[in-house]
């Protein structure tokens, strides 16, 4: 727990040196590279059976890589027992010991480490105050709710001073209002500790609010390694687009490239879209994802001008978000577009003809995924 | 997604588990699997090489007394638990708590009293001059003793006895895994109580009848000490039988053909029963 | 009748009167060895005008009483051990190791419930006449440890087919290793299993009759083969006594469990 914040040094700790897992035939994890900074809060995120837990059970030292090598500080650490990593773990469920006490739970990592007495007392007390459970400790795990369970489980693996905190799905039994509360108190815990958080996810809520960086993956492979705002904004791949928030794919064909933007030709209209590298080339197919809420429309006596980024269609089906509302506008050639614009100002009638525009960067051109 | 296989890094506790997995196989194969084969193996070596034994099977009329009392007396016992067993299961699962308590209470106990002790009790209460004939003589209702034990009537009394708690407890497993909205949706559906009971429930109950009834008949067929005592040699079954042949008349050939047909049946129930249920279930008592 | 709907039936319905039946049924004989166990008589009766202590007496005073008794706790304690050892190991190994094979030995474990009696009786008469074990401690000890090893293996095996395997990660993440983990995390989770196993060893030894009668003869009587001969000439009521003392046992403990059952799922 020595490392402040200020005092974090930009240098990989922990590094994935091409590892993979096979089972048989069926390949769990593709060749995998990844670099994780020193107190970093890095999530994987991605559908059950996308790899991440593969990769986190890797780490912790249950799942043995088919191939590669995972390195600590420039250390190999493949071949060492769960138990010589000095990695904490948060499993999914808690796995807190029934027949322990709070307390007793929380000593464990350090009777195993041989630290008894005043000085694991100590040590104790802290962690249960950082995870606010100084009240419980003479309690039994059955007798704590999921919450309370969830703060023995990062007491329990904090309370060592681990080199990196593994945390696999820690929040999928709780609920809505409590999930929100662990995501703030997870980045606080992270700050105050600075300890390398890794975090596995389904939830892109979860993924977007707490970490530094996302990985995403999908079908055991990593599609993307990114901050959140960027993953959102600059998609690499159609899953990436579609898997964090909605996304419209416009696939048309190649007009034009020129300093990292493109445009793209549609059946009836154009669309401008920056080139994350996908290394698009005049004349080929290509497909550009474009965010619902960055999509306007106006009536077509409104709406002056022409040129890329402009589509004529109709309505086809409204839902009401709240604040907003999600326009489903069917294009001349029968494709839907959906634009999300604020609840209330237009009549949305079923049919009604409107014409939906963007701005000249609100497009990105992203990868097509292979078909599954 | 989280099943992902438990290290494999510590290669030495790995093989500390191998051993500790493999020994108590040893220590079977060598000092039980062994034995039993080598009884498989006498059946047609003793006393000289060849079928000779298994002719006996249609040649011996006592072998087929034994074989046909064996199986009378085991279907009777077979369907009488599962009349009275599946009755017992239905109260159970239809009972209040606290008379479910009461009763299954009364069930488990009874089924962990040994044979020996119940074959006890069943030759004081039903002997001629035992208790429930010194009543009814007491009462007036008969005036000689009526012949309640050493004939098959004393040996299915004794049996069902035992095999009863066999048949109630998994049968109420069975019963209590039945969704208690089914009878109640049959009938709004308009069956009778009658129909609902025969359209639904029934049908539903079938494995563990099934399961319950085999469980019965492997241990009715082998079974030794309670038609042993209450048959007072004048029932004898087939595991009698093959005690007889070994202990007075030394003859191990026919024994171990009888124990080798005794045991094929039994494996063959065992393999039918496994296709309807967990057959590690309905051994766990 | 009840309402379509009402789930548990009121009244005398005819399972209701069968159940209870088949209680009586199942009771009576229980019941009628206790007045038995006090008959003032030598031979089997009920009491009429006084009850009396005297076949209790003679289970701890009659020698041959005495020799069974201790003859069977040597056997039954001997046999247990063994038997949850080896059960034991048996379960724990093949959990830990999740391997296909497991399954399949897990049934050859098995194989001492399934044979009949009088099958694997015949065989180690055979057999135990081979290797000079005949009549003697350890050869009934190796007998009844195999006749307890399968309830040993499947209660042991299903209290940890219900252990979260994450259990064991947890504490090895915490930095136990693999012997630590088993012996802070996963024992203490499986004991009461282990315990239950051993209980079952026990009694399945203690009951043991049918090959008791083929491999034993003077130097070792357990009290099964005791009271077999007790029937097979005139019969003692004290064996009624002994009958006594175990259903009372029996009951004590059935109590304990279904209050402590009943407990633990409120």
């Amino acid at each position: 727990m020595g490392r402040g914040t200020e005092s974090k040094v930009v240098k990989d700790s922990l590094v994935l040196d091409g590892i993979e897992k096979r089972y048989g035939d069926f390949v769990a994890l593709q060749r995998t590279e990844l670099s994780i900074k020193a107190g970093e809060f890095i999530t994987l995120l991605g559908p059950s059976g996308s790899g991440k837990t593969t990769i986190l059970m890797s780490i912790a030292g249950f799942a043995n890589p088919s191939a590669g090598r995972i390195l600590l500080d420039g250390r190999d650490v493949t071949g060492l027992p769960p138990e010589r990593r000095n990695f904490g773990v948060v499993f999914q469920g808690y796995a807190l010991f029934p027949h322990l006490s709070v307390y007793d739970n929380v000593a464990f990592p350090l009777r195993a480490r041989g630290i008894t007495g005043a000085a694991a007392r100590t040590l104790i007390m802290a962690a249960l105050e950082i995870a606010k459970l100084d009240t419980f400790a003479h309690r039994y795990p059955r007798q704590l709710s999921g919450g309370q369970q969830q703060r023995v489980a990062l007491a329990r693996s904090l309370v060592f001073s681990p080199e990196l905190l593994l945390l696999d799905e820690p929040l999928s039994a709780l609920d809505r209002a409590l999930r929100k509360e662990f995501q703030t108190e997870f980045r606080s815990i992270h700050r105050e500790v600075g300890t390398t958080f890794i975090y596995v996810t389904h939830d892109q809520e979860e993924a977007l609010t707490m970490s530094d960086r996302i990985v995403i993956l999908d079908k055991g492979r990593i599609l993307q390694i990114a901050p959140p705002a960027e993953l959102y904004e600059r998609p690499a791949t159609t899953f990436v687009a579609g898997f964090l928030g909605k996304s419209n794919f416009l696939r048309g064909t190649v007009a034009a490239v020129a300093d990292g933007r493109a445009r793209l030709d549609l059946a009836g209209f154009s669309t401008c879209a920056l080139d994350n590298g996908t290394g698009a080339q005049a004349g080929a197919r290509a497909v550009a994802a474009l965010r619902p809420e960055k999509v306007r429309l106006a009536l077509p006596r409104d709406a002056g001008g022409t040129g890329p980024g402009r589509v004529t269609g109709t309505v086809a089906g409204v839902t009401y978000l709240g604040a907003s509302v999600e326009v489903e506008l069917r294009l001349a050639d029968g494709q839907i577009l959906l634009a999300t614009v604020p609840a209330g100002q237009l009549p949305l009638a079923d049919g009604a003809e409107y014409v939906a525009s963007w701005a000249e960067d609100a497009a990105i051109l992203v990868r097509e995924e292979a078909a599954p | 997604m989280s099943a992902v296989a438990p290290s494999q890094s510590a290669s030495q506790g790995e093989r500390l588990y191998w051993l500790m997995m493999l020994l108590p196989c040893a220590f079977l194969a060598l000092l039980y699997v062994v034995p039993v084969l080598n009884v498989l193996v006498m059946s047609v070596t003793v006393p000289k090489p060849g079928l000779a034994n298994y002719a006996e099977l249609a040649n011996n009329g006592a072998v087929q007394r034994t074989l046909w009392t064996t199986l009378r007396i085991g279907a009777i016992t077979t369907g009488l638990v599962l009349l009275i067993g599946y009755a017992v299961a239905y109260a159970l699962v239809h009972s209040g708590p606290r008379e479910r308590q009461i009763l299954l209470g009364i069930v488990v106990a009874s089924f962990w009293i040994s044979a020996l002790i119940r074959a006890f009790a069943w030759i004081a209460l039903l002997q001629s001059r035992g208790i429930v004939n010194s009543a009814l003589m007491a009462t007036g209702l008969i005036d000689s003793p009526l012949s309640l034990v050493r004939n098959e009537l004393g040996v299915v009394i004794g049996m069902v006895h035992y095999m009863l708690p066999y048949a109630i407890l998994p049968l109420y497993t069975n019963l209590r895994g039945i969704d208690d909205r089914l009878v109640p949706a049959a009938r709004a559906l308009g069956a009778t109580p009658s129909q609902a009971f025969r359209w639904v429930f029934l049908p539903l109950s079938l494995p563990g009848l099934i399961g319950a009834g085999v469980i019965v008949m492997i241990f009715s067929l082998g079974f030794y000490i309670t038609p042993a005592i209450l048959g007072g040699g004048r029932i004898i079954m087939v595991a009698e039988f093959i005690s007889v042949q070994i202990s007075e008349t030394l003859r191990w050939g026919l024994a171990a053909m009888l124990a080798t047909v005794l045991l094929g049946a039994v494996l063959m129930l065992v393999t039918w029963l496994s296709r309807f249920m967990d057959v590690e279930q309905a051994l766990r008592k | 009748m009840s309402a379509p709907g009402s789930s548990p039936a009121r009244g005398v319905t005819l399972p209701r009167l069968v159940a209870w039946l088949a209680a009586a049924f199942l009771l009576l004989p229980l019941l009628v060895v206790i007045p038995i166990s006090l008959t003032p008589e030598r031979y089997l009766s009920l009491p009429t005008d006084s009850i009396s202590f005297r076949h209790y007496g003679s289970l701890v005073s009659d020698g041959r009483w005495t020799k069974s008794i201790l003859d069977s706790l040597i056997v039954g304690i001997g046999a247990t051990v063994l038997a949850t050892a080896l059960g034991t190991a048996f379960a724990v190994g093949a959990w830990r190791l999740g391997v296909p094979l497991a399954r399949r030995l897990r049934l050859l474990l098995l194989a001492p419930i399934i044979v009949p009696p009088i099958v694997h009786a015949i065989a180690f008469y055979r057999a135990w006449a081979t290797l000079g074990l005949l009549d003697s401690y350890l050869g009934l000890i190796l007998i009844h440890a195999m006749k307890g090893l399968p309830f040993v293996v499947l209660t042991v095996a299903g209290v940890l087919a219900n252990l979260d395997p994450r259990l064991e990660q947890a504490a090895r993440s915490l930095g136990a290793d693999a012997r630590q983990a088993m012996s802070w995390v996963v024992f203490p989770q499986i004991r009461a299993g282990i315990a239950a196993g051993a209980v079952f060893a026990f009694i399945t030894s203690w009951d043991e009759t049918i090959v008791a009668l083929f491999v034993t003869s003077r130097a070792v009587t357990t009290l099964p083969r005791r009271i077999w001969e007790g029937l097979a000439d005139n019969i003692d009521p004290a064996i009624a006594a002994l009958g006594t003392v175990m259903i009372l046992l029996t009951f004590v403990a059935v109590t304990i469990t279904t209050l402590r059952g009943g407990k633990a799922n409120a």
